[in-house]
């Protein structure tokens, strides 16, 4: 028989490194020859869209279009050491050592054409769209392309480092500020159970997702079908069947992950507060989205068939064994 | 603030190359005059080993067979640095690599490797991470406890605070290990450009770390190893344990000629951690009105047969093992435990995702005993702006849970409709 049932889960999460060890990240900002200005840093893009974020707190910072700016972060010869790309930190932390360098480069770029337009000084100098002009007389102006030409033996160029806060935790009671900042988020299911045969299929969710600020509000939603996606293949399928240290199931064949015919589309709803310490306020969201999936499609089955899952994954032939221990215990 | 940037749906910028199929990954890439390689590994879960590659090394077209006596400096690992580059007496887990056969065809590297001998001498095995904890159980790594670590979380009183409360719930959970499973399994090449630089060109998460294993391992300043990160496919933390960069560069440093590897699936399955699978016992208790008053929990984290990440994990999920909610008197110990299991590291939410499975049933079956509803226990109880955390953390901003809760809640009827009307039809039907 077919059974339906609502549950919900919510999570915390806190990012970076944590535990009072050093997060830095570095980040370099260069003018180019034709007027383009190039972003330097080691954070790498692993599919999560960090690239893109990060090329748009750049933008945002350099007051630049977008596609004015080369980002550079492939090859460590050329780049700074931006952490690792994990911990749910390149927005948060290399964003952040982004934008610092972005602000440094922009007042280098306005000492540089100080210089080039004859002026006492930087004040009232505007960087707009590859531009530098003084506000009060706006016709005193110099384009980066031009600037470019003049500077071309003394690069114009800047440096950001931003380190994150963190207490380590006492080691007798755990006491301290292990994480900052931390991401939250709220995720409902309806499930149907199939009580003859275990099958669970989702049938509707929605997804409400603390961002910070979203940088990208489509590439978030990416994060949380994949981390949906994710949540979902641990909890009803993916089995290593483990034996004696031996991965039995070491294919796809038989390692079962969802496809898009497992998925729905869930109502993923954006919450934007913005983090004061994060830049443009945004935090990472690449683990958290996975988080609260799990529990949700747990607490669903309990509420469909009245059995508790403390086991997972829960595979139609572990939920049978589950339902019928349960009968039992009940018979009895 | 007006932004101009930010908040704008700019189409990702690699996503043209990657739906046109351009963007390169280290598979794709061919370089003149390229060796390539295959990895032994060990098919045994706990064995002391004796290799003897003379046969192997006669094999038509292998140029060389590196093993442990190759490596200046044969270890390797995010925090303890537990693994081998290659093993040489012992092998801890299946999977682990032994030898690195370098050929001028895939082919021949295959053959060769058949043809290597190795001598499993067996020790009885721990697959169970409770098992290991105890005095008497084999030892993974030489005479060393099996407990890698003990996180110890201690907030107020909670013996006092249970025997205070109208409702407790104790349960056991346990999750299971999870495979990463991304699209592109390992690959990566390698070869010295003209100033003497070992290049390792693979797709990695943190290449910066990648750089200083190689340099540590092969007694190389840093600045001796550059290392170019492709296209990746899929990470999820699966990419931060180091698999083949140092057989790589180890292999063109020693031949001077490029060298390449692909790893097939089995192999990726093989070669890089997974998710640690947990035993959690969890006792929470709440007062008439529903508000928590204790939390006790001990989480056992299966790391396998290397630390990788096991610490900072096990810490993560004892910090996060209270889900988002005030809970004055809390007491968790979570444990770091070697087995002969394939060893877990990094996984997407790193240790904060398997709590959760534990930490939330607790909750609705406290509701329900209650007679409230899980969206109002929650409410209750939550994490919002000057809240304090376990740990003492005081929360003093970004924490829009409560519109998070709120967010869902608005729906919770709707879900339910929807949930008694498939109820009844399904009954009807089976009438």
């Amino acid at each position: 028989m077919k059974k339906r049932g609502v549950g919900i889960g919510l999570s915390f999460y806190g990012t970076g490194y944590g535990n009072g060890f050093p997060d830095v990240s570095n980040a370099e900002v260069q003018l180019m020859e034709d007027g383009k200005v190039a972003i330097f840093v080691g954070a790498t893009e692993v599919g999560q869209g960090a690239k893109t974020a990060l090329i748009q707190i750049g933008a945002e910072t350099l007051q630049l279009d977008y596609k004015n700016i080369i980002f550079i972060n492939e090859d460590t010869d050329m780049m700074p050491d931006s952490g690792t790309a994990a911990a749910t930190r390149q927005t948060y932390n290399t964003g952040n050592a982004i934008k610092i360098a972005c602000e440094n480069f922009n007042e280098e770029i306005k000492k540089a054409a100080q210089k080039a337009l004859g002026l006492n000084s930087t004040a009232g100098l505007i960087v707009k769209d590859g531009v530098v002009y003084l506000a009060m007389f706006p016709d005193k102006r110099i384009s980066y392309k031009e600037l470019s030409k003049i500077y071309k033996d003394d690069i114009i160029k800047a440096k950001g480092t931003f380190t994150a806060q963190t207490v380590k935790m006492d080691d007798e009671t755990g006491q301290g500020a292990p994480y900052w900042p931390y991401t939250f988020n709220a995720c409902m299911v309806l499930v149907e159970v199939d009580t003859n045969t275990g099958r669970v299929e989702l049938l509707k969710s929605i997804f409400a997702q603390d961002v910070g600020r979203a940088v990208n509000p489509r590439l978030v939603e990416g994060q949380m079908d994949g981390g949906f996606a994710m949540g979902l293949g641990y909890t009803l399928f993916e089995d290593l069947n483990l034996d004696k240290g031996k991965m039995r199931n070491n294919r796809f064949s038989k390692y079962l992950i969802p496809t898009s015919m497992d998925m729905i589309d869930i109502e993923n709803i954006i919450i934007e507060d913005p983090e004061s310490t994060a830049p443009y306020g945004a935090k990472g969201i690449g683990e958290p989205t996975t988080i609260p999936v799990g529990p949700a499609i747990l607490n669903a089955i309990y509420d469909a068939t009245g059995v508790r899952v403390t086991h997972l994954p829960v595979t139609p032939e572990n939920l049978m064994k589950a339902i019928r221990e349960s009968e039992k215990s009940e018979a009895i | 603030m007006k932004l101009n940037t930010v908040g704008k749906n700019i189409i990702r910028v690699d996503s043209y190359s990657k739906v046109t199929g351009k963007a390169l990954y280290p598979q794709d890439i061919y370089l003149e005059n390229m060796l390539y390689a295959k990895t032994l590994r060990s098919e045994s879960p706990h064995a002391y080993i004796e290799v003897d590659t003379t046969e192997a090394e006669k094999v038509d077209g292998v140029v060389k067979i590196f093993t442990h006596k190759d490596v200046p400096y044969n270890h390797h690992g995010v925090v303890l640095h537990d693994h081998n580059v290659f093993c040489d007496k012992k092998v801890r887990s299946i999977g682990d690599p032994i030898a690195f056969i370098v050929g001028e065809s895939e082919e021949a590297c295959i053959r060769s490797m058949k043809a290597i001998k190795v001598n499993y001498a067996e020790i009885p095995g721990v697959f169970d991470p409770v098992e290991a904890m105890k005095e008497d159980s084999p030892k993974v790594h030489d005479d060393k406890s099996n407990i890698i670590y003990h996180y110890k979380l201690r907030k107020g009183n909670v013996e006092e605070a249970f025997k205070n409360c109208a409702v407790i719930v104790e349960n056991t959970y346990s999750t299971h290990m999870q495979e990463h499973a991304f699209l592109q399994p390992e690959a990566g090449l390698s070869y010295v450009d003209e100033d003497g630089t070992i290049v390792v060109v693979v797709a990695t998460q943190y290449p910066h770390y990648d750089r200083e294993i190689i340099a540590r391992a092969l007694n190389l300043k840093d600045e001796q190893v550059r290392i170019i990160n492709t296209n990746i496919g899929g990470a999820f933390g699966a990419r931060e344990d180091i698999t083949m960069q140092i057989h790589l560069a180890l292999a063109s440093k020693t031949l001077n000629r490029p060298v390449k590897v692909i790893y097939n699936r089995e192999e990726s399955f093989l070669a890089h951690s997974k998710r640690h699978p947990m035993i959690m016992k969890y006792k929470t208790g709440a007062d008439k009105d529903g508000y928590l008053m204790a939390m006790e929990a001990e989480i056992i984290g299966d790391s396998g047969a290397y630390c990788s990440w096991a610490i900072n994990v096990l810490r993560k999920a004892g910090v996060h093992s209270t889900g988002p909610y005030v809970i004055p008197n809390v007491k968790v110990d979570s444990y770091a435990v070697y087995t002969n299991n394939p060893f877990t590291g990094a996984m997407r939410g790193f240790g904060a995702t398997q709590v959760p499975n534990a930490a939330e049933q607790q909750m609705d079956i406290l509701a329900e005993k209650l007679g409230i509803s899980p969206i109002e226990i929650r409410r209750r109880n939550i994490f919002r702006v000057g809240s304090k955390t376990a740990t003492g953390q005081v929360l003093l901003e970004g924490v829009p849970l409560d519109r998070c809760l709120e967010t869902i809640a608005e729906k919770y009827e709707e879900f339910l409709e929807l949930k008694e009307f498939g109820n009844l039809k399904a009954e009807e039907e089976s009438i």
